[in-house]
């Protein structure tokens, strides 16, 4: 009787110990990491097949709060594990800071290209300052430059449907990413070559004043390209934003593309920026993501369906399935980004 | 045995504690401040809102009922939501104000995701038809300067929310501002030093009849009162047509400033507590917000909805011999970096708005003292002592008159202070030291109220009595109605429900001067703060 009872209370200890198994091993295997993410990098981290994929093979749930490039480095970073901007340059900036993170690695590229519509695309080309070769729009980044600082207005264009002067709408270069690189592009263009500390005073005054006649800028790159396929035309005729966006929109929303395809187009600034998505780990757990999402096939869905180009499909010679006309091959013409200080320096007399 | 069942009763007892906490709703806390309730599910997402979405109650409770939630709507102006963007703690689960301005400017703590625009509309004139015929307004492209003379000359008054609460307010004063300035570039912080600025602004802003802290509430206030014209959405100039249609009344005609215009883009988004239950309950609605059927028939309210712009069948609501104009490219002015937008918006406050003549009659009757009181102190100290008005944009300006009439049975004493200095803030020791007992009568300090009104010339000042009270009133009506009726002028009788006040007079009060009630009972604070926005 007694070894009975025995065994009985054994039984019940084991069943006791399974469920509990089972209830920690749900919650705790599964590590949540959280960050500061870029907002155009939001797509891939909600996709659910990347959410498997973490949480499947890397037990990881990846949670974020939606920050501006720069913007995260000087934020309060406190309870989080990665930070995840859109360039090279906050790393650096982050360095400067707090010296060396625990670990960082570039996870994704795109470059910076400009947004527009089918009527502002032709009247850009019948003014020079964009062409068209092999369906492939490129804007020339001097010419544009130039007409921006004489205050064309857009009805000089052709274009009087349109209140104002040619500009390009980015988002704050003191808080986010594309409108940073933007910024450093067209202190690449306004010194003719890659700006630095040397030939930035010289140019610094028409950089502001180019800013300054934006006013007021979004702070986040997918607020803006969200605003520029929403408000039409006449409110966003011209932004700048990354390869990706378009690509990724049309991939998520094939419905909504095949109606839109007509007036949405993109053009390449020659030459362009490369934004390079670089994964900076505060602290150990946050290593982990990067091993995560650096994943083959993590980094295979990030360019089918969110139009990053990775380590494998720098080149792509599969981008038909997006649909979308005009996609460049290979990105030829790129030129560096003026370095970090250069840039502090930039954001600084921008701020 | 005894041993196993008591392993089962603990296995048993675990798993109920587990479901009733899996299935408890976190999120469901008090529901006694919103504006509207839709639907009656057990699970609550609560949205605070700028009152134009009103007008979208209908789609938002056909997804309550669909997926048997409640949805919790609260209404103020966009420029009180991006403040309370701010604040500590935000007691809701999504935001929706006019204009992502509001958002991105306000979310400094970045809690807000997933926003997205769900649809679009400008900020327009809508000016009574035969009077925009008369001023040449129709058929022709108009710019803010046309408006301008028009207004100069006193042959257009119009109505506008205020310009520091609410967006549609505010876009149309940067709009003013642009055209006054010339129609820079952006609008800078020197150009705002400009003196001749300054004068021209008052002048252009004394062509203000009404002004309100939402634009929904300023389109129900246009449709009960008798004006000319109203700055307000082109969705909500297309709401008020159908309704003076329906009565037999001449239909507003929408006017876009080609140098003025500007879009409100209407964003949703969601206020991230870490609360996964409420994050899918918030992408369901958006989602179902975006679908097509949805935007479809949120573009037939007169909104613009969708990647495509309105559709050929929507073509229909938006009608042209209402001035609509659908198909046109909307091509707004650049806002002002953050900044000097701001800097914009002190001014209006201060400077450039017409004065305020607000009489506050406040209720020290018996049953006041206690919390009451302490409360009504509380509220009136952010008004009056000017380092707190400044937060909520509601400081006072330089030629602003506010009077003070405490009252039980009878009118206590009367108190008059001018401008936003020293005697402004003495009237709030009054305030403090007053104390309480005796009855209720509103009505004689209202009618107190009036008689003191009645030295001022109302056309220099945006008049407005404020009456705060806690019981059912002793008195009349009609003395207040007799009195109201020698004055002669449409003075805003706005009152502040506390304790056990009587909803149906206070109602009736604000019927007879086209006003509105607020309920003090939640947040006294926050009404006497909202009361205020609307003069």
């Amino acid at each position: 009787m007694k070894t009975k009872l025995i065994g009985l209370g054994i039984l019940a200890a084991v069943i006791i110990a399974a469920v509990a198994y089972v209830f920690i091993s749900n919650n705790q295997t599964v590590a949540e990491i959280n960050g500061y993410v870029g907002g155009e990098k939001i797509g891939l981290l909600e996709d659910e097949e990347v959410q498997d994929i973490l949480r499947d093979r890397y037990k990881l749930v990846i949670d974020y709060a939606k920050a501006g490039s720069i913007d995260m480095i000087t934020a309060d970073a406190t309870g989080r594990d990665f930070l995840f901007p859109s360039n090279q340059t906050a790393l650096e900036l982050y360095k400067q800071i707090n010296g060396d993170p625990v670990k960082s690695e570039i996870i994704l590229n795109t470059p910076i290209v400009l947004y527009t519509r089918s009527a502002v695309a032709q009247a850009l080309v019948d003014s020079g300052i964009a062409s068209q070769t092999d369906g492939v729009y490129t804007v020339n980044m001097v010419k544009l430059t130039e007409a921006i600082e004489a205050g064309t207005a857009w009805a000089d264009i052709g274009l009087p449907q349109l209140y104002g002067s040619i500009t390009v709408g980015t988002t704050d270069p003191t808080k986010s990413n594309s409108g940073n690189m933007f910024a450093g592009l067209l202190a690449n263009t306004l010194c003719g070559g890659v700006a630095d500390e040397s030939n930035l005073p010289a140019i610094l005054p028409r950089l502001q004043s180019i800013f300054q006649k934006l006013g007021y800028m979004e702070s986040s790159s997918s607020d803006l390209f969200d605003q520029f396929l929403k408000t039409g035309m006449g409110a966003k005729p011209l932004i700048a934003g990354y390869e990706n966006q378009l690509l990724e929109f049309a991939a998520e929303n094939p419905d909504t593309w095949e109606q839109i395809k007509e007036d949405i187009v993109m053009m390449y600034p020659t030459p362009t920026v490369w934004s390079s998505h670089v994964y900076i780990a505060l602290d150990e757990a946050g290593t982990a993501g990067i091993d995560a999402l650096l994943d083959e096939d993590i980094q295979r869905l990030a360019w089918e369906k969110h139009g990053f180009r990775t380590g494998v499909y720098d080149t792509p010679t599969d981008a038909e399935h997006f649909g979308v006309s005009g996609i460049a091959n290979e990105i030829t013409q790129v030129a560096p980004m003026p370095d970090a200080n250069t840039m502090d320096q930039i954001i600084k007399a921008l701020s | 045995m005894k041993c196993i069942k008591r392993s089962i009763a603990l296995l048993l007892m675990l798993s109920v504690i587990l479901t009733i906490f899996g299935g408890c709703d976190f999120g469901d806390t008090d529901s006694g401040e919103a504006d509207t309730v839709l639907g009656n599910g057990s699970s609550v997402l609560r949205i605070i809102s700028g009152s134009e979405n009103a007008e979208l109650e209908p789609i938002l409770e056909e997804f309550a009922k669909q997926e048997n939630i409640r949805i919790e709507m609260t209404y103020q102006g966009s420029l009180d939501i991006m403040r309370l963007l701010g604040a500590e703690e935000i007691p809701y689960d999504a935001v929706w104000p006019a204009s992502s301005l509001w958002l991105t400017v306000g979310d400094t703590e970045r809690r807000i995701k997933h926003a997205e625009s769900i649809s679009i509309t400008p900020v327009v004139f809508g000016i009574r038809k035969s009077l925009a015929e008369e001023l040449g307004f129709v058929g022709r492209e108009v710019s803010v300067n046309d408006l301008l003379q028009a207004i100069q000359s006193g042959e257009l008054r119009f109505c506008m929310t205020s310009a520091t609460q609410s967006n549609s307010g505010a876009s149309a004063y940067i709009g003013f501002l642009y055209a006054l300035l010339g129609n820079p570039e952006v609008i800078t912080e020197e150009d705002l030093q400009n003196e001749s600025l300054k004068t021209q602004m008052k002048e252009l802003l004394s062509g203000v009849d009404r002004s309100s802290g939402s634009s929904d509430w300023l389109k129900d206030m246009f449709l009960e009162g008798d004006y000319d014209a109203m700055v307000n959405y082109e969705c909500l100039i297309i709401q008020a047509n159908k309704e003076l249609e329906a009565r037999g009344e001449e239909p507003l005609y929408a006017v876009y400033p080609y140098d003025g215009l500007s879009i409100a883009d209407s964003p949703l988004g969601y206020v991230d507590k870490g609360d996964d239950k409420q994050e899918e309950l918030f992408l369901k609605l958006q989602e179902y917000l975006l679908s097509e059927d949805t935007q479809d028939e949120i573009q037939r309210t007169g909104r613009r909805s969708g990647y495509t712009g309105v559709s050929e069948k929507n073509k229909e609501v938006f009608r042209s011999d209402w001035g609509l104009q659908p198909d046109r490219v909307l091509s707004p002015i650049k806002m002002p970096a953050s900044d000097v937008l701001f800097e914009c918006l002190n001014l209006y406050q201060t400077d450039f708005r017409k004065p305020s003549l607000t009489v506050y009659c406040l209720d020290y009757s018996g049953s006041m003292s206690g919390t009451g009181n302490e409360q009504l102190v509380q509220a009136m100290e952010q008004l009056l002592i000017q380092e707190n008005a400044r937060e909520n944009f509601l400081q006072a300006s330089e030629n602003e008159v506010n009077i003070l009439i405490p009252f039980n049975d009878g009118v206590i004493n009367t108190y008059t202070a001018e401008g936003n200095g020293s005697e402004l803030e003495a009237l709030y020791d009054e305030v403090k030291n007053q104390e309480v007992g005796g009855g209720t009568d509103m009505y004689t300090a209202a009618v107190r109220g009036i008689e003191m009104l009645k030295e001022y010339d109302l056309s220099q000042y945006t008049p407005a009595i404020i009456l705060l009270t806690d019981g059912q009133s002793g008195g009349s009506l009609y003395d207040f109605e007799d009195a109201y009726e020698d004055l002669g002028a449409e003075v805003p009788v706005f009152s502040i429900m506390f304790g056990d006040a009587d909803e149906t007079q206070l109602e009736e009060l604000a019927q007879y001067t086209n006003a509105r009630v607020f309920d003090g009972r939640e947040n006294l604070t926050e009404a006497f703060r909202s009361v205020k926005g609307y003069n």
